[in-house]
């Protein structure tokens, strides 16, 4: 097909025949792809060659018209109801006659919250395999954060939780607050970034935090780039997302899981009353301990001290004893001492006089006694 | 000689003494060496002590 303009001097103009397909021609070379939506204004009739309705977006109400031939839409036996969710498998096509741009639809599956399920269940499967929710790869929080991220939404109630939880517990935190959607099919991409950006400016925990909604609200949060990213984090993520009951993938992927916004402000800074508390008390315990072991060694080196003179004062008077003993001994060994007895030393001239035979009768001799001494004359020897 | 290297050496000296092996002279001498080493290791003490309190005060004064 050529589209030919017609050329009005320097302008060239195209019918609206030739514009239109020229469109169609453009949008003929688009890929098939899947789009997921709800149907809503379905309208089939006997006589029409296809079904007509449109796809709108649960999210932002977007609307994209839809045709299926009407053969191979019967063939399917749906029984398709307004609301219901779809996913369309097709390419983009203008209507050349009305200028009406359409999904030209292949082939259409019902999804609804069992195949949501299934889906979610399928990747579960996949990312555990892979080792994305091993407990071993679960990181521990840091004590006592430089900065936090926060990852939330721009008016959210979490977002108001999680903070005053923190400051609650820890005054002095520096919380750095990435806002952005958690809802619709842009959350996904833009949590992904809020992390990346969070990260690059430097944070040592984060914190992803949205508060309750239906299944659908929360998906974007189960949605594998997004579960990755959260795995792939080079610090610790704590996820509060959804209510107790709900476990999106992002939950799982998460270094710690907060049953809501409140605890993951709990859980990522240490009360900081109780924290000087416990410095206090260790401090105190320091002091005790060190006033403690001083007077160990007082009292240990005051008892080494007493045995130190014990020792050498006994020594002395063993040897005084020893000494007493001997000098008694001595003086019994000495000649005054027998002669305090009664003994008498009889001296001839300077000679002591020991038998009867030394002396002759008539001889003068001298006799000593303890005190003094006479002279004598012997009368008889025997 | 650190607090623990004397106070070690007291307490050798103390037993040498207390198993009255040491002749007199060497028990003599021994008690010398022994006030001295006391005496050092008294020193020491006073000093911790007195550490022990600046520190202490110094804590107490810090306080909030």
């Amino acid at each position: 097909v050529k589209v030919e303009a017609i050329d009005y001097g320097d302008r060239k103009v195209y019918s609206v025949g030739a514009f239109n397909r020229g469109v169609a021609l453009w949008l003929s070379r688009l890929p098939t792809v899947w789009v997921e939506g709800e149907v809503t204004e379905l309208r089939r009739q006997a006589r029409w060659a296809s079904v007509f309705f449109t796809l709108k977006d649960p999210h932002d109400g977007s609307c994209l018209g839809v045709s299926m031939p009407r053969g191979q839409f019967d063939g399917l036996r749906l029984e398709l109801a307004d609301g219901d969710r779809v996913h369309v498998y097709g390419r983009p096509e203008l209507f050349s006659a009305r200028g009406e741009f359409r999904l030209r639809a292949l082939s259409l599956e019902r999804f609804g919250l069992g195949e949501h399920l299934a889906a979610l269940e399928r990747l579960k499967r996949k990312l555990a395999d892979e080792g994305l929710f091993a407990a071993e790869r679960k990181r521990p929080l840091p004590l006592l954060p430089e900065r936090i991220g926060l990852v939330t939404g721009n008016d959210a109630a979490a977002k108001r939780d999680v903070l005053t939880a923190i400051t609650t517990r820890f005054p002095p935190a520096n919380v750095l607050v990435a806002e952005t959607y958690v809802q619709g099919p842009r959350a996904a991409g833009a949590v992904v970034e809020a992390l990346r950006a969070l990260c690059r400016e430097g944070v040592d925990v984060v914190v992803v935090a949205r508060g309750g909604g239906s299944f659908e609200d929360l998906l974007p949060f189960s949605e594998e780039r997004l579960v990755r990213a959260i795995s792939d984090c080079p610090v610790p993520v704590v996820s509060a997302v959804g209510h107790e009951q709900d476990t999106p993938l992002c939950d799982l992927a998460a270094d710690v899981r907060a049953s809501t916004p409140s605890v993951a402000g709990r859980l990522v800074v240490p009360d900081l009353a109780q924290l000087l508390e416990r410095l206090d008390r260790s401090r105190s315990g320091l002091e005790r301990g060190a006033r403690r072991s001083l007077e160990r060694e007082r009292h240990r080196l005051e008892r080494t001290h007493e045995r130190l003179g014990r020792a050498p004062r006994l020594l002395v008077e063993r040897n005084r004893a020893r000494l007493e003993q001997f000098a008694g001994r001595l003086r019994a060994l000495s000649p005054r001492a027998t002669l305090e007895r009664g003994y008498a030393i009889v001296r001839s001239g300077e000679e002591i006089v020991r038998s009867g035979r030394a002396v002759e009768t008539g001889e003068r001799i001298d006799v000593e006694l303890a005190e003094g001494g006479f002279g004598a004359r012997v009368e008889k020897t025997r | 000689l650190t607090f623990e290297e004397a106070q070690r050496e007291l307490e050798q000296i103390v037993q040498r003494l207390e198993s009255g092996e040491a002749p007199l002279d060497e028990a003599l001498k021994l008690w010398e060496r022994g006030e001295e080493l006391h005496r050092f290791c008294k020193e020491r003490l006073d000093a911790a002590e007195g550490k022990i309190e600046e520190l202490a005060g110094r804590a107490r004064t810090a306080k909030p």
